[in-house]
């Protein structure tokens, strides 16, 4: 299954590029690009590192190095390679920089080496956190995939033909949006089964409400602008006018909304992991493994440390551009929900 | 106005038929009843102790049509385990669970109360602390009040309400001792000690979002002509504030406040089966554990059914208020 | 809804008043003086049916609950039974054609507690319908005719079919039922009665009880110091039924026992009260030996404090009521022990080290007075094989073989018990804990033990070297089942894994609740899985029939999960079934052994050895071993305790203090330059 995920960071790394050759083309884009690197440089090279390491962590091949105690068949990643995690690893705790074992005191294979020591099971804790990082961004980012495309679909369409169709998408939308997110999240989990497209899968279907609705709103507001209406009269179709006047003004809809949405994301798979039904490897899992260690006496806190750091300085990056994204491309509309 | 009324109600009702059909797909159609009857009754039942279970539970109909019956029959449509789960819903015979065998309604009806204690206080506390906060603020809007706390709000909001939990038990509880680490007890006289910890983490962990929201709301009053009119008639800053811009802050406040209602039923899932009270969130999370489908379609079910009346509560009242509001401008909002 | 109203608001200002006298106590204050004994639980029992319940979360109520006719003594090691409902030991007789009876002599006078279903037994001298009514030996007899009724589902109909006709009765139940739909809505007592009874069950007057065996059963004793075999009124079986707002009989005990449940709040709270109509209460001048606290023990028990004169020969029970609290986490239940608030309590691992140092109490918790009774468990975990499956089990004949073996020597079970249970446990050779008849402490399995190179080595002669199957050029993979989805759950079968993996197999874990894991099971579509079996009675063949093929999962439902079958090893099992502890049996025992140390259908891993803590308050605790709890001997001292627990749980306030005096610092500037500006 290698080959699929790194299928997807080629074609993520050629769309990016994509974006970015195509917004620095735009005089507009151009401009809320630079203002937003001026005003938070600092959170956006942190979460181009987190993004780089959850690339990395998914450029995976089979074989090479002859590393021994890995099971042939096995795909190893870049980060797999780097930190070589079946030989680095010790027997159980240690401390960060330890050179004995935290529990007897016993020698380790790499004493010094651990930079944020090791887990009950000895293995590296700073391995184990940069590999949250890509199951975060996967939360993320896989389900925005499944979401935008859908609250787009019902939201535009419903705001450009309106009548019969925005009758129906409004009764679709208010019917979901009444039933508790987290409850809606957990039902959907329990009849599709664990796993992580099935948690990406809920999750999108839960979120896409909030989006559509705004897009919904937005577009009948262009829908009625001067040539919109000069487009129609003059017969364009309605796919070209979709793709050429509507979404492109939605665009920064859809961005500021990406960055809300992702954080929330991101923060309710710790609920589901406490749960028991998160995702395997995400700092959620980490956090519900370590919490124990906390009564531990003396305490273990670099798991949980940790763990809850990686996410904390995550969420705060997003959260601090989703605020001056805002700011910058659209100070009035959006303001902030509950 | 009655018409709007009725519309409204009408348009609600559609809502939670909606509700049931989602709940329909999900809980018949994807997870299917002979999986539940497996996974309730286990390992070695007989053929005829699935079927039975089915009977009990009345799962043992066939899901959309009924080929017992001719095709002229009305009853190939209506003997289905669709129409059942309507008939069942909106009569409110919910039947017993899927992994005891207990009647739903009265683990709903036990479990209301704890929740309503735990989430009540919890919100209207939160509610008081951050709108206080927010107005404080706001007055000091500018100043390195207002700079520092924005940065703990947005501090605030980047932690995972997990770690609030943990961190909270473990500091309270734990190292001070200040109230019971967990647990719970409906008597009176010892109830608020095992509510103390999940209020306070609840209040602190919300905090940021909502001192976040309520200011902007402030900041936007703040700005309008009439309190720029009182404050030049000689208003006091603080009179201005607490007589001109909460009072008209409130109401966005209470609109935004009066939907989240329905969700105090549910409890706080997190809270509850954290420290071990036995609400509905606590039964929510059995439910996850027990694979008890039956419980849990019962309480998504309450939980939106709420909301919805929550919803037209509101939207009357407003229409009472306001005759401009209606039901096309609530579509569009 | 008024009254719901009125406790949320009367919740809000108790809040508001506990937020000023805060206090960790979560019991009301008028309790803290009496003879309450607290202990937790972790999830509400499936059900308290005796015929039925079968784990110890549901032992530990229905042992207290539902008196048995016989009983282990208190103090006696090796376990020696006593006489409970029964006037006195079975008297066993063998007749000619290899046939046994045992006969059973309930004592007269024994009552019911205290309940409403009794009323369908008639009315009382005065006119009032009947709250209770005498035990006899009928209920016995009516008890083991549940177990055998398929309908009933109890989990040990197979140890019961040694009884003549019981399996029969079954069968003619069963057909008697799908015959006709008014049999089925006649009472069970009814139907029992139409089906023509158990014939290997006779009942002599109101108080003899015979059983009539096929062939000799010694373990058959045992189950009747087990909940399984106690008297139960047909009147409470056909009154809590579910309907009309009535229980089920499985969440309403009416028993015999020294307590009996009086509040059963699922999600809350069991409390058990003392039985006034128990016979060891009505009856003090019985002496009998079930009710009175034993006047024998050994050497360490008179050390221990067990032997005091205040309790020996004193009736039973002392305390006057337990509670049951509902706490899922193990980690927050065990901060309340410490704080005082549970009575007794296991030791968590993540607190070992601060408790026990160098194998002895930590000095700290040897100031507060508490003590630790250590006990290994009469119980073995292991990770078991599906001899059914085609790579892993039978029918890969040798390979397969050399392929458990492969992976049997590949775990470290000491460093197993290092990691998740600070130590704790015996490394198993075979299935028979220490204690046990059988059990030989110097005995090593050559085929287990941590052994890389000869794990690595039996692999490449099983076909798989280095984890790659020769023959196909693919790589080798299993998948392993298990039970438990928590996070603290999928360490331990992550430390498998590694082991595994080191080896250079993949091993895939699939993580189900425990309910889909039995399913799993069932349908026999695993390769290998992780579980536990504690031992019921203190006998080897508790242990050794779970090899046995005729309780083959596949085959019967039974608790042979590996479904292992091997012709000799049956053989011998029912040798040994029959035989009486002597060298013969030991023998016989020893054969098995070496049948599978060789076969490895299972990796045997440990037996769990319990650390059990105990509040100097706390009186003749004494660590029972078995799979339910005997109450009715502890004692408290109330005034202790409550004086030790406000010592323990003073709060520590200054960091409100500080934490104020932070924000008033903050705030005074901004409100200053606010007033000196409007000035």
């Amino acid at each position: 299954m290698s080959w699929v995920s790194n299928i997807i960071v080629a074609l993520l790394v050629a769309g990016g590029a994509y974006v970015w050759i195509w917004a620095r083309s735009n005089r507009l884009w151009r401009e809320a690009m630079r203002a937003l690197v001026r005003r938070r440089r600092f959170a956006l090279i942190i979460l181009g590192v987190y993004v780089l390491i959850g690339l990395l962590d998914a450029v995976s091949w089979v074989g090479g190095d002859g590393v021994q105690g890995v099971a042939a068949s096995e795909a190893r990643s870049v980060i797999d390679r780097i930190f070589k995690p079946s030989i680095f690893r010790e027997k159980s705790y240690s401390e960060p920089f330890a050179q004995v074992e935290f529990v007897g005191g016993a020698a380790l294979t790499f004493p010094g080496q651990h930079v944020l020591g090791t887990d009950i099971l000895g293995d590296d804790v700073l391995y184990k956190t940069l590999k949250g990082v890509k199951v975060a961004l996967l939360i993320g980012g896989l389900t925005c995939l499944v979401l935008i495309p859908l609250a787009l679909l019902f939201g535009v369409s419903a705001g450009y033909f309106g009548g019969k169709i925005d009758d129906a998408v409004f009764f679709v939308m208010s019917t979901l949006a009444s039933i508790p997110n987290l409850l809606l999240l957990i039902a959907l989990i329990m009849a599709l089964g664990k796993g992580t497209l099935q948690v990406c899968f809920a999750l999108g279907i839960t979120g896409w409400v909030g989006l559509s609705r705004l897009t919904r709103a937005e577009t009948l507001k262009l829908r009625e602008l001067e040539y919109v209406q000069a487009a129609r009269a003059l017969g364009v179709s309605h796919p070209t006018i979709v793709m050429r006047h509507i979404l492109p003004n939605l665009a920064h809809l859809v961005i500021i909304t990406f960055a809300l949405l992702f954080t929330g994301l991101v923060l309710s798979e710790t609920i589901l992991a406490y749960l028991g039904i998160g995702l395997d490897g995400s700092w959620g899992r980490m956090i519900d493994q370590a919490r124990n260690e906390l009564s531990r006496d003396p305490v273990i806190w670099w798991n949980i440390v940790a763990a809850s750091s990686a996410l904390f300085i995550l969420v705060l990056c997003v959260n601090l551009i989703a605020d001056a994204l805002r700011d910058i491309l659209d100070p009035r509309t959006l303001r902030e929900r509950p | 106005m009655l018409a709007f009324i009725v519309r409204r109600l009408a348009f609600g009702f559609a809502t939670v038929l909606g509700v049931l059909f989602v709940l329909f797909v999900l809980f018949f159609a994807v997870a299917d009843p002979d999986d539940m009857a497996i996974r309730a009754i286990g390992e070695r039942a007989s053929p005829e102790t699935y079927a039975a279970w089915k009977r009990n539970h009345g799962y043992d109909k066939p899901l959309l049509i009924n080929p017992e019956y001719d095709w002229t029959s009305i009853q190939r449509y209506t003997d289905t385990l669709l129409v059942d789960h309507y008939e069942r819903m909106l009569s409110f015979r919910f039947g017993r669970s899927d992994s005891d065998d207990t009647p739903i309604w009265t683990r709903i009806r036990e479990g209301a109360g704890p929740s309503l204690s735990l989430t009540l206080p919890l919100f209207v506390l939160g509610l008081i602390v951050g709108i206080t906060l927010s107005l404080f603020v706001a007055f000091f809007r500018g100043t390195y009040i207002d700079r520092s706390v924005l940065v703990i709000c947005m501090l605030g909001m980047s932690v995972a309400s997990l770690i609030y939990i943990i961190g909270g038990q473990y500091l309270i509880g734990k190292l001070l001792r200040w109230f019971p680490i967990s647990g719970f007890d409906p008597d009176p006289a010892v109830i608020g000690r095992f509510l103390a910890i999940p209020i306070l983490i609840g209040v602190l962990a919300e905090f940021g979002g909502t001192v976040r929201l309520y200011r902007t709301v402030f900041l936007e009053e703040v700005n309008r002509d009439y309190v720029r009119t009182a404050r030049a008639k000689g208003c006091g800053e603080i009179r201005v504030m607490l007589r001109h811009v909460l009072r008209n802050a409130l109401l966005p406040i209470i609109t935004n406040v009066v939907l989240a209602i329905p969700f105090l039923f549910i409890g706080s899932i997190l809270f509850e089966s954290f420290f071990g009270i036995p609400g509905l969130g606590a039964l929510t999370v059995e439910a996850i554990n027990g694979n008890d489908f039956s419980t849990l379609r019962t309480i998504v079910y309450i939980g939106a059914l709420l909301y919805i009346a929550g919803q037209i509560l509101t939207d009357i009242c407003y229409s009472l208020a306001d005759p401009r509001v209606r039901l096309g401008a609530e579509a569009s909002a | 809804m008024f009254r719901k109203a009125t406790v949320t608001l009367i919740g809000i200002i108790a809040l508001a008043l506990s937020l000023t006298a805060c206090t960790n106590d979560p019991y009301p204050g008028a309790d803290a003086r009496r003879k309450i004994y607290y202990t937790s639980f972790n999830e509400a029992p499936k059900s308290l049916d005796p015929a039925v319940a079968y784990d110890t979360a549901a032992h530990a109520v229905t042992g207290n609950v539902y008196d048995s006719l016989l009983e282990y003594h208190y103090l006696k090691r090796p376990y020696t039974l006593i006489p409970g409902l029964a006037k006195a030991l079975p008297k066993r007789e063998a007749a000619k054609d290899g046939s046994v009876s045992y006969t059973f002599e309930l004592r007269p006078g024994l009552l019911y507690h205290d309940d409403v279903a009794f009323a369908l037994a008639g009315k009382g001298a005065d006119g009032k319908p009947l709250r209770t009514r005498e035990v006899v030996a009928a209920d016995v007899a009516f008890e083991l005719m549940r177990i055998a009724d398929a309908k009933v589902g109890s989990p040990v109909v197979r140890k019961f079919a040694v009884i003549k006709d019981l399996l029969e009765f079954r069968k003619r139940l069963r057909a008697l039922r799908a015959a006709s739909a008014d049999f089925t809505q006649m009472p069970v007592h009814r139907q029992y009665e139409r089906a023509g009874g158990i014939a290997g069950i006779e009942v002599e007057g109101k108080y003899i009880l015979r059983l009539k065996l096929s062939r000799p059963d010694p373990q058959l004793k045992y189950w009747f110091a087990m909940p399984f075999t106690t008297p139960v009124p047909w009147e409470a079986v056909q009154y809590y039924d579910g309907e009309e707002g009535r229980p089920h009989f499985r969440d309403h005990p009416v028993g015999t026992g020294p307590y009996r449940l009086a509040f059963y709040e699922k999600r809350l709270r069991m409390v058990l009260i003392k039985n006034a109509s128990w016979y060891g209460v009505r009856h003090p001048d019985w002496k009998a030996p079930g009710a009175t606290y034993p006047t024998e023990g050994s050497a360490v028990d008179k050390r221990r404090g067990r032997l005091d004169p205040a309790y020996t020969g004193k009736p039973l029970p002392f305390i006057e009521r337990i509670e049951f609290r509902l706490e899922k986490e193990s980690i927050p239940a065990f901060n309340k022990f410490l704080q005082g608030y549970f009575d007794r309590s296991g030791i968590i691992s993540e607190s070992f080290d601060k408790i026990v140092q160098n194998d002895a109490l930590s000095p700290e918790m040897i100031a507060r007075g508490i003590r630790l009774e250590k006990s290994v468990q009469a119980s073995v975990f292991y990770i078991g094989f599906n001899m059914l499956d085609p790579t892993v089990g039978a029918k890969a004949g040798l390979r397969g073989r050399k392929l458990r073996q492969a992976m049997s020597l590949a775990i470290d079970v000491r460093e197993y018990l290092r990691l998740f249970q600070n130590g704790r446990g015996v490394v198993a050779h075979s299935p028979i804990p220490p204690g046990l008849y059988g059990y030989d402490r110097k005995y090593r399995n050559p085929y287990s033990g941590f052994d890389l190179a000869r794990a690595r080595k039996l692999l490449a002669e099983a076909g798989y070297p280095k984890g790659i199957d020769k023959k196909t050029g693919e790589p080798l993979q299993i998948t392993f089942d298990t039970g438990s989805t928590s996070a603290q759950a999928m360490l331990r079968y992550q430390y498998f894994i590694n082991s595994w993996r080191r080896i250079g197999i993949d091993v895939e874990v699939n993580a189900t609740t425990y309910n889909q894991f039995l399913q799993k099971l069932k349908l026999g579509a695993y390769q290998i899985y992780f579980t536990g079996w504690i031992a019921d009675f203190p006998d080897p063949e508790n242990f050794l029939f779970l090899l046995e093929s005729s309780s083959g999962r596949k085959q019967s439902g039974g608790s042979n999960y590996s479904n292992y079958e091997n012709a000799r090893y049956d053989q011998l099992y029912h040798a040994m079934r029959a035989m009486e502890n002597g060298p013969k049996r030991l023998a016989v025992i020893r054969q098995m052994i070496a049948i599978i140390e060789r076969d490895r259908p299972w990796i045997e891993l440990f037996h769990d050895e319990s650390y059990v803590l105990s509040h100097p308050w706390v009186k003749n605790v004494k660590s029972f071993g078995l799979s339910y709890p005997v109450l009715k001997y502890l004692d408290l001292e109330p005034a202790m305790r409550a004086r030790l627990r406000k010592k323990w749980n003073a709060p520590i306030r200054w960091p409100l203090w500080i934490g104020l005096a932070l924000l008033v610092v903050f705030v005074a500037p901004a409100i200053f330059t606010f007033f000196r500006e409007r000035q």
